[in-house]
């Protein structure tokens, strides 16, 4: 109840600052539209060319591209501002101001991880439920319940993966505050924007079991195709219960580390 | 106009980048990334057999070339020039005995001895596990040199009258983003000018984005015939005479318009 509480007030805080900025909220707009205008132009000429890549058609990669833009506004609501203030550029960690947030008598992170909300990301939250709503409909006929089930299921996997994977990276600042390594984490995210069976088999790999990008938006697509085996989906839960536990573990390693920055 | 200050300032700025070269390594790792990512798609794509007469391993050719001359393109000085003058930075330049131009040239060059530093020995590896098919000739070797350097200046100047619109606007960057959108959709970043359909082609023959990033690669390639490069040529040299026209035109404005305040 109390997180409960913080969390409403990070977010109201956050709010009253950026609202402060009016333009910027038509300026994000426009980034948001080009943002998905780019995303469904990209997936109209690729399958202008081919009718289905390995398996996959239009329809399916339209419910696939909703699901990455879904993991893309959640990260730019709150889970990137919140863990961009500590480890990213000039972050506190690098700056040394992580002191006070240390000496907060709340779990670290929990503060670290929802500390910071962009409230304009809630149009390409929309956007993103939009555009996945139609990739429903135009799938329609096929969908069952089981389906519906496991979708909803894969889905809060990929955005706990995320989740993990974006505080795994943050934590690495622990060890060399000077490297951007959130960078490198927001750059591969991009591969997930098309299904990890597109890619070579070694890339493949790497993505579905080392940086689990792949796995984030490939297998919630699948379960909505019906592609996806009930074995892939157990392995994909206990892998990302496994992630989650394994970035927790890094980040409170990490922390040991903090020795503060003083000039 | 005192050269020899420019010269001074151009290598200092590409010293001092060099020392900082892990940043810059990693804004390079970040471009080449959306370029993998169609690269793998249109190679899976075209796994059973040649779309438009482009084979898997053209393909992959033509995108790693496009990797390294969309780098050599890519003026990433337009998006600190606003900074600059809406912070008043550009006072400072203005009091100096040589054109401010200089300032944007000296990163730029900076800019890209170091992002070649990082993205032609990834693009070389890159090249042997992906095993690419070059058609080069020194005929096209020869016609890709004015391709390329024509690439550049349109893309820098285009991209520099925009940014100085910052001397009324407070959010002139959203147009070097909107600049960035057309780049990936005309320019030969989603899909090769071959295989985009017959309105888009219109499109890009038309407008100045495909002449600032893939036409270069297309002459390399050999995708065009004489007549086609020619035409391409002309239509590039005369957008080029535009930007650099209208970026004198802004400037002079610009400038009587600017006034910095505080110290």
């Amino acid at each position: 109840m109390r997180y409960l509480k913080l969390i409403g007030a990070f977010f109201k805080i956050s709010s009253q600052a950026e609202l402060a900025y009016r333009v910027n909220f038509f300026i994000r707009l426009l980034h948001s539209g080009l943002n998905l205008l780019t995303g469904v132009l990209s997936l109209v000429v690729i399958f202008n060319q081919v009718e289905v890549i390995k398996g996959w058609d239009m329809p399916a990669a339209l419910a696939l591209l909703g699901v990455y833009l879904l993991l893309g506004a959640l990260r730019g609501l709150f889970i990137g501002p919140s863990l961009e203030s500590v480890a990213g550029m000039d972050g506190e960690i690098w700056t040394g101001t992580y002191d006070f947030t240390l000496l907060r008598p709340v779990d670290q992170q929990f503060l670290i991880s929802v500390r910071h909300w962009r409230i304009f990301a809630l149009v390409d939250l929309a956007m993103a439920l939009g555009l996945l709503i139609y990739a429903l409909v135009t799938l329609g006929t096929q969908l069952t319940i089981g389906m519906l089930l496991s979708f909803t299921l894969t889905l809060l996997a990929g955005v706990i993966l995320l989740y993990a994977a974006l505080l795994a990276f943050s934590a690495l600042v622990f060890w060399n505050p000077s490297f951007l390594f959130t960078w490198v984490i927001n750059d591969l995210f991009q591969l997930a924007r098309y299904p990890v069976g597109l890619y070579p088999g070694w890339l493949r790999l790497v993505l579905t079991w080392v940086i689990p990008v792949g796995l984030m938006t490939t297998i919630p697509a699948q379960a909505l195709v019906g592609t996806l085996s009930p074995l892939m989906l157990l392995l994909t839960l206990a892998f990302t219960l496994a992630a989650f536990l394994g970035a927790t573990w890094l980040f409170r390693q990490g922390l040991k580390r903090y020795t503060s920055a003083s000039s | 106009m005192n050269h020899r200050g420019g010269w001074a300032l151009i290598q200092n700025t590409w010293q001092s980048w060099i020392q900082h070269r892990g940043f810059f390594f990693l804004l390079a790792f970040g471009w080449m990334l959306p370029l993998l990512v169609y690269l793998f798609i249109w190679s899976a794509a075209a796994s059973d057999g040649a779309i438009a007469g482009l084979t898997q391993e053209s393909l992959a050719g033509y995108y790693l070339i496009l990797i390294l001359t969309n780098q050599l393109t890519y003026a990433t000085t337009n998006w600190t020039v606003g900074d600059n003058i809406r912070y008043g930075q550009i006072s400072r330049w203005l009091l100096q005995p040589m054109s401010p131009i200089y300032h944007a040239l000296s990163q730029e060059i900076a800019g890209k001895v170091v992002f070649m530093l990082f993205s032609v020995p990834i693009t070389a590896l890159l090249a042997l596990i992906i095993r690419p098919q070059f058609n080069l000739s020194w005929g096209q070797a020869l016609q890709f040199l004015p391709a390329i350097v024509l690439a550049w200046g349109l893309r820098f100047f285009w991209g520099y009258w925009l940014a100085l619109l910052a001397f009324w606007v407070t959010r002139a960057d959203s147009l070097l983003a909107l600049q960035d959108s057309l780049i990936f959709l005309l320019g030969g970043h989603l899909a090769p000018f071959a295989l985009l359909p017959p309105g888009m082609q219109t499109l890009a023959r038309l407008l100045p984005f495909r002449y600032m990033s893939a036409f270069p690669v297309e002459v390399l390639t050999g995708q065009l015939g004489v007549q086609e490069t020619l035409t391409g040529l002309a239509i590039q040299l005369g957008w080029t005479v535009l930007a650099i026209v209208l970026y004198r035109w802004v400037w002079t404005r610009g400038i009587r318009h600017y006034e910095a305040v505080g110290g």
